[in-house]
Protein backbone atom coordinates (compact mmCIF):
# COMPACT_ATOMS: atom_id res chain seq x y z
CA UNK A 1 0.00 0.00 0.00
CA UNK A 2 2.76 2.45 1.02
CA UNK A 3 4.86 1.38 -1.95
CA UNK A 4 2.04 1.97 -4.42
CA UNK A 5 1.14 5.32 -2.86
CA UNK A 6 4.75 6.42 -2.89
CA UNK A 7 5.16 5.40 -6.52
CA UNK A 8 1.98 7.15 -7.56
CA UNK A 9 2.90 10.35 -5.67
CA UNK A 10 6.35 10.42 -7.23
CA UNK A 11 4.74 10.53 -10.67
CA UNK A 12 2.41 13.44 -9.90
CA UNK A 13 3.15 16.90 -11.27
CA UNK A 14 2.92 18.44 -7.80
CA UNK A 15 5.66 16.15 -6.53
CA UNK A 16 7.87 17.01 -9.50
CA UNK A 17 7.20 20.71 -8.92
CA UNK A 18 8.06 20.53 -5.21
CA UNK A 19 11.12 18.37 -5.81
CA UNK A 20 12.49 20.81 -8.39
CA UNK A 21 15.13 22.71 -6.43
CA UNK A 22 16.65 24.53 -9.39
CA UNK A 23 14.61 27.68 -8.86
CA UNK A 24 14.74 29.69 -5.66
CA UNK A 25 10.94 30.04 -5.54
CA UNK A 26 10.30 26.29 -5.59
CA UNK A 27 13.37 25.50 -3.49
CA UNK A 28 12.01 27.74 -0.71
CA UNK A 29 8.64 25.95 -0.34
CA UNK A 30 9.87 22.88 1.57
CA UNK A 31 12.27 24.65 3.99
CA UNK A 32 9.50 27.17 4.77
CA UNK A 33 7.00 24.37 5.26
CA UNK A 34 9.45 22.69 7.66
CA UNK A 35 9.85 25.93 9.65
CA UNK A 36 6.06 26.26 10.02
CA UNK A 37 5.93 22.55 10.92
CA UNK A 38 8.43 23.03 13.80
CA UNK A 39 6.61 26.11 15.11
CA UNK A 40 3.36 24.10 15.16
CA UNK A 41 5.24 21.32 17.00
CA UNK A 42 6.22 23.96 19.61
CA UNK A 43 2.54 24.84 20.13
CA UNK A 44 1.52 21.19 20.48
CA UNK A 45 4.40 20.20 22.76
CA UNK A 46 3.98 22.97 25.34
CA UNK A 47 0.20 22.41 25.39
CA UNK A 48 0.42 18.66 25.95
CA UNK A 49 3.28 19.10 28.42
CA UNK A 50 1.18 21.44 30.60
CA UNK A 51 -1.92 19.22 30.36
CA UNK A 52 -0.25 15.89 31.02
CA UNK A 53 2.08 17.15 33.75
CA UNK A 54 -0.97 18.62 35.48
CA UNK A 55 -2.60 15.18 35.51
CA UNK A 56 0.64 13.83 36.99
CA UNK A 57 0.49 16.51 39.69
CA UNK A 58 3.58 18.37 38.40
CA UNK A 59 3.83 21.98 37.26
CA UNK A 60 2.31 24.39 39.74
CA UNK A 61 -0.66 26.17 38.24
CA UNK A 62 -3.69 27.71 39.87
CA UNK A 63 -5.87 26.38 37.05
CA UNK A 64 -7.93 23.20 37.17
CA UNK A 65 -7.41 20.48 34.57
CA UNK A 66 -10.71 21.38 32.91
CA UNK A 67 -9.73 25.07 32.67
CA UNK A 68 -6.35 24.17 31.18
CA UNK A 69 -7.93 21.71 28.78
CA UNK A 70 -10.45 24.27 27.53
CA UNK A 71 -7.64 26.77 26.94
CA UNK A 72 -5.11 24.45 25.39
CA UNK A 73 -6.85 21.64 23.49
CA UNK A 74 -8.20 23.96 20.74
CA UNK A 75 -4.56 24.97 20.13
CA UNK A 76 -3.55 21.32 19.90
CA UNK A 77 -6.16 20.68 17.19
CA UNK A 78 -5.28 23.86 15.29
CA UNK A 79 -1.57 23.00 15.40
CA UNK A 80 -2.26 19.39 14.36
CA UNK A 81 -4.16 20.73 11.35
CA UNK A 82 -1.15 22.88 10.37
CA UNK A 83 1.14 19.88 10.97
CA UNK A 84 -1.01 17.67 8.77
CA UNK A 85 -1.01 20.26 5.95
CA UNK A 86 2.74 21.00 6.02
CA UNK A 87 3.55 17.32 6.61
CA UNK A 88 1.49 16.29 3.61
CA UNK A 89 3.28 18.87 1.46
CA UNK A 90 6.66 17.52 2.59
CA UNK A 91 5.54 13.95 1.89
CA UNK A 92 4.41 14.85 -1.63
CA UNK A 93 7.79 16.47 -2.27
CA UNK A 94 9.71 13.36 -1.17
CA UNK A 95 7.27 10.39 -1.01
CA UNK A 96 9.92 7.69 -0.64
CA UNK A 97 11.76 9.47 2.19
CA UNK A 98 8.59 9.41 4.30
CA UNK A 99 6.23 6.64 3.20
CA UNK A 100 8.91 3.96 2.85
CA UNK A 101 10.49 4.95 6.16
CA UNK A 102 9.71 2.79 9.18
CA UNK A 103 10.28 5.82 11.44
CA UNK A 104 7.57 7.76 9.58
CA UNK A 105 5.05 4.92 9.84
CA UNK A 106 5.62 4.46 13.58
CA UNK A 107 5.35 8.24 14.03
CA UNK A 108 1.97 8.33 12.27
CA UNK A 109 0.64 5.49 14.44
CA UNK A 110 1.79 7.41 17.53
CA UNK A 111 0.06 10.58 16.30
CA UNK A 112 -3.24 8.68 16.00
CA UNK A 113 -2.84 7.41 19.59
CA UNK A 114 -2.00 10.80 21.09
CA UNK A 115 -4.85 12.45 19.18
CA UNK A 116 -7.18 9.83 20.64
CA UNK A 117 -5.97 10.56 24.18
CA UNK A 118 -6.51 14.29 23.57
CA UNK A 119 -10.03 13.56 22.35
CA UNK A 120 -10.69 11.47 25.47
CA UNK A 121 -9.61 14.43 27.65
CA UNK A 122 -11.90 16.75 25.72
CA UNK A 123 -14.96 14.49 25.86
CA UNK A 124 -14.58 13.56 29.54
CA UNK A 125 -14.21 17.13 30.83
CA UNK A 126 -17.18 18.21 28.73
CA UNK A 127 -19.21 15.56 30.55
CA UNK A 128 -17.81 16.46 33.96
CA UNK A 129 -15.14 19.16 34.61
CA UNK A 130 -13.91 17.18 37.62
CA UNK A 131 -13.88 13.88 35.76
CA UNK A 132 -10.19 13.16 36.42
CA UNK A 133 -10.33 14.17 40.08
CA UNK A 134 -13.53 12.24 40.84
CA UNK A 135 -12.03 9.14 42.49
CA UNK A 136 -8.62 7.58 43.26
CA UNK A 137 -9.22 5.14 40.37
CA UNK A 138 -9.89 8.00 37.95
CA UNK A 139 -6.76 9.81 39.16
CA UNK A 140 -4.78 6.62 38.62
CA UNK A 141 -6.14 6.21 35.08
CA UNK A 142 -5.41 9.89 34.44
CA UNK A 143 -1.79 9.45 35.49
CA UNK A 144 -1.43 6.42 33.23
CA UNK A 145 -2.93 8.21 30.23
CA UNK A 146 -0.77 11.27 30.91
CA UNK A 147 2.42 9.20 31.10
CA UNK A 148 1.54 7.35 27.90
CA UNK A 149 0.69 10.61 26.13
CA UNK A 150 3.96 12.29 27.19
CA UNK A 151 6.08 9.31 26.16
CA UNK A 152 4.31 9.15 22.79
CA UNK A 153 4.69 12.91 22.13
CA UNK A 154 8.41 12.83 22.93
CA UNK A 155 8.67 9.80 20.63
CA UNK A 156 6.83 11.63 17.86
CA UNK A 157 9.14 14.64 18.13
CA UNK A 158 12.22 12.40 18.25
CA UNK A 159 11.15 10.39 15.19
CA UNK A 160 10.36 13.65 13.40
CA UNK A 161 14.02 14.54 13.68
CA UNK A 162 15.36 11.01 13.20
CA UNK A 163 13.43 10.21 9.99
CA UNK A 164 16.16 12.15 8.21
CA UNK A 165 18.72 9.62 9.47
CA UNK A 166 16.78 6.38 8.98
CA UNK A 167 17.57 4.54 5.78
CA UNK A 168 14.64 4.16 3.48
CA UNK A 169 14.19 1.25 1.14
CA UNK A 170 15.47 2.14 -2.28
CA UNK A 171 14.66 -1.14 -4.04
CA UNK A 172 11.44 0.03 -5.65
CA UNK B 1 38.32 37.19 14.02
CA UNK B 2 40.94 37.39 16.72
CA UNK B 3 43.59 34.71 16.75
CA UNK B 4 42.98 33.47 20.27
CA UNK B 5 39.31 32.73 19.49
CA UNK B 6 40.31 30.90 16.31
CA UNK B 7 42.97 28.97 18.25
CA UNK B 8 40.37 27.99 20.83
CA UNK B 9 37.89 26.84 18.17
CA UNK B 10 40.62 24.86 16.43
CA UNK B 11 41.53 23.25 19.76
CA UNK B 12 37.85 22.45 20.35
CA UNK B 13 37.55 21.03 16.84
CA UNK B 14 40.54 18.74 17.43
CA UNK B 15 39.48 17.69 20.93
CA UNK B 16 38.70 14.00 21.58
CA UNK B 17 35.09 14.91 22.43
CA UNK B 18 34.52 16.65 19.08
CA UNK B 19 36.14 13.73 17.31
CA UNK B 20 33.89 11.24 19.11
CA UNK B 21 30.75 13.18 18.09
CA UNK B 22 31.95 13.44 14.47
CA UNK B 23 32.95 9.81 14.15
CA UNK B 24 29.82 8.26 15.61
CA UNK B 25 26.78 7.56 13.43
CA UNK B 26 24.31 8.01 16.25
CA UNK B 27 25.71 10.58 18.74
CA UNK B 28 25.05 13.64 16.55
CA UNK B 29 21.43 12.67 15.68
CA UNK B 30 20.79 11.83 19.36
CA UNK B 31 22.16 15.19 20.57
CA UNK B 32 20.18 16.94 17.85
CA UNK B 33 16.95 15.21 18.88
CA UNK B 34 17.29 16.36 22.51
CA UNK B 35 18.24 19.86 21.29
CA UNK B 36 15.15 20.11 19.05
CA UNK B 37 12.73 18.84 21.73
CA UNK B 38 14.16 21.35 24.23
CA UNK B 39 13.92 24.18 21.66
CA UNK B 40 10.26 23.53 20.87
CA UNK B 41 9.45 23.70 24.60
CA UNK B 42 11.44 26.96 24.94
CA UNK B 43 9.63 28.50 21.99
CA UNK B 44 6.21 27.06 22.80
CA UNK B 45 6.30 28.32 26.40
CA UNK B 46 7.68 31.76 25.59
CA UNK B 47 5.20 32.06 22.72
CA UNK B 48 2.31 31.46 25.10
CA UNK B 49 3.52 34.22 27.44
CA UNK B 50 4.30 36.57 24.54
CA UNK B 51 0.81 36.13 23.11
CA UNK B 52 -0.67 37.04 26.49
CA UNK B 53 1.66 40.05 26.84
CA UNK B 54 0.65 41.15 23.35
CA UNK B 55 -2.98 41.00 24.48
CA UNK B 56 -3.91 38.49 21.79
CA UNK B 57 -5.07 35.48 23.84
CA UNK B 58 -6.18 34.38 27.32
CA UNK B 59 -7.09 37.99 28.08
CA UNK B 60 -9.08 37.05 31.17
CA UNK B 61 -6.02 35.49 32.87
CA UNK B 62 -3.58 37.60 34.91
CA UNK B 63 -0.25 38.01 33.13
CA UNK B 64 1.66 36.85 36.22
CA UNK B 65 -0.36 33.64 36.33
CA UNK B 66 0.61 32.81 32.73
CA UNK B 67 4.25 33.77 33.34
CA UNK B 68 4.44 31.69 36.56
CA UNK B 69 3.02 28.77 34.63
CA UNK B 70 5.34 29.12 31.61
CA UNK B 71 8.73 30.44 32.77
CA UNK B 72 9.86 27.24 34.58
CA UNK B 73 9.37 25.38 31.27
CA UNK B 74 11.25 28.11 29.40
CA UNK B 75 14.28 28.16 31.68
CA UNK B 76 14.70 24.42 32.22
CA UNK B 77 14.43 23.66 28.52
CA UNK B 78 16.62 26.65 27.59
CA UNK B 79 19.45 25.24 29.74
CA UNK B 80 19.02 21.79 28.11
CA UNK B 81 18.87 23.28 24.60
CA UNK B 82 22.03 25.32 25.26
CA UNK B 83 24.05 22.39 26.64
CA UNK B 84 23.11 20.11 23.74
CA UNK B 85 23.50 22.96 21.24
CA UNK B 86 27.06 23.57 22.50
CA UNK B 87 27.88 19.88 22.04
CA UNK B 88 26.58 20.01 18.46
CA UNK B 89 28.59 23.20 17.89
CA UNK B 90 31.72 21.57 19.34
CA UNK B 91 31.63 18.85 16.67
CA UNK B 92 32.34 21.39 13.88
CA UNK B 93 32.86 24.82 15.48
CA UNK B 94 34.64 26.54 12.60
CA UNK B 95 32.21 25.19 10.00
CA UNK B 96 29.21 26.44 12.00
CA UNK B 97 30.72 29.85 12.62
CA UNK B 98 31.10 30.31 8.87
CA UNK B 99 27.41 29.60 8.25
CA UNK B 100 25.39 32.84 7.97
CA UNK B 101 22.24 31.25 9.46
CA UNK B 102 24.20 30.08 12.49
CA UNK B 103 25.64 33.54 13.13
CA UNK B 104 22.24 35.21 12.67
CA UNK B 105 20.67 32.64 15.03
CA UNK B 106 23.22 33.43 17.76
CA UNK B 107 22.68 37.19 17.34
CA UNK B 108 18.90 36.68 17.54
CA UNK B 109 19.21 34.66 20.77
CA UNK B 110 21.33 37.47 22.28
CA UNK B 111 18.75 40.06 21.16
CA UNK B 112 15.90 37.96 22.58
CA UNK B 113 17.82 37.69 25.87
CA UNK B 114 18.46 41.46 26.02
CA UNK B 115 14.78 42.10 25.30
CA UNK B 116 13.85 39.78 28.14
CA UNK B 117 16.32 41.42 30.59
CA UNK B 118 15.05 44.88 29.71
CA UNK B 119 11.47 43.71 30.03
CA UNK B 120 12.02 41.99 33.38
CA UNK B 121 13.96 44.84 34.98
CA UNK B 122 12.10 47.82 33.57
CA UNK B 123 8.67 47.15 32.07
CA UNK B 124 7.67 44.23 34.31
CA UNK B 125 8.25 46.36 37.46
CA UNK B 126 4.85 47.95 36.95
CA UNK B 127 3.02 44.64 36.39
CA UNK B 128 0.61 45.26 39.29
CA UNK B 129 -1.00 48.04 37.26
CA UNK B 130 -1.73 45.90 34.17
CA UNK B 131 -1.65 42.31 35.44
CA UNK B 132 -5.37 41.82 34.89
CA UNK B 133 -5.75 44.13 31.96
CA UNK B 134 -6.84 42.33 28.75
CA UNK B 135 -4.69 44.75 26.72
CA UNK B 136 -1.44 45.56 28.53
CA UNK B 137 0.22 48.96 27.83
CA UNK B 138 1.89 49.53 24.46
CA UNK B 139 5.43 48.97 25.82
CA UNK B 140 4.40 45.54 27.16
CA UNK B 141 2.60 44.50 24.00
CA UNK B 142 5.62 45.67 22.00
CA UNK B 143 8.05 43.65 24.17
CA UNK B 144 5.86 40.55 23.79
CA UNK B 145 5.58 40.91 20.01
CA UNK B 146 9.32 41.55 19.66
CA UNK B 147 10.13 38.45 21.71
CA UNK B 148 7.77 36.38 19.58
CA UNK B 149 9.42 37.66 16.39
CA UNK B 150 12.92 36.91 17.73
CA UNK B 151 12.10 33.34 18.76
CA UNK B 152 10.22 32.49 15.57
CA UNK B 153 13.29 33.74 13.67
CA UNK B 154 15.60 31.65 15.87
CA UNK B 155 13.63 28.52 14.91
CA UNK B 156 13.70 29.43 11.21
CA UNK B 157 17.47 30.03 11.25
CA UNK B 158 17.98 26.80 13.19
CA UNK B 159 16.06 24.81 10.59
CA UNK B 160 17.85 26.50 7.70
CA UNK B 161 21.32 25.68 9.14
CA UNK B 162 20.55 22.11 8.04
CA UNK B 163 20.13 23.21 4.42
CA UNK B 164 23.44 25.02 3.98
Amino acid sequence: MFDALSQWLTQTQLSAFLADTTHLSTWLIIPLSQCIHILAVAVVMISVAVLNLHLLGIGGTRQTFAQLARQLIPWVWAALFVLFFTGTLQTIAEPGRELLNIGFRVKMAMVVLTATITLIYQITIRKDPNYWEFSPQRRQTGRMLATLSLVLWVGIAALGRLIAYVDTRTDI
Amino acid sequence: MSNSIMDFLQWLNDSPMAETIRDSVWIFPALETVHVIAIVIVVGSIMRLDLRLAGLVWRSRPVTEVSDEMLPYTWISFVIATIFGLLLFASKPIVYLQMPFFDVKMILIILAGLNMLLFQHVTFKGVAKWDRSPFPPTAVRFAGSLSLAFWVSVVICGRLIGFV
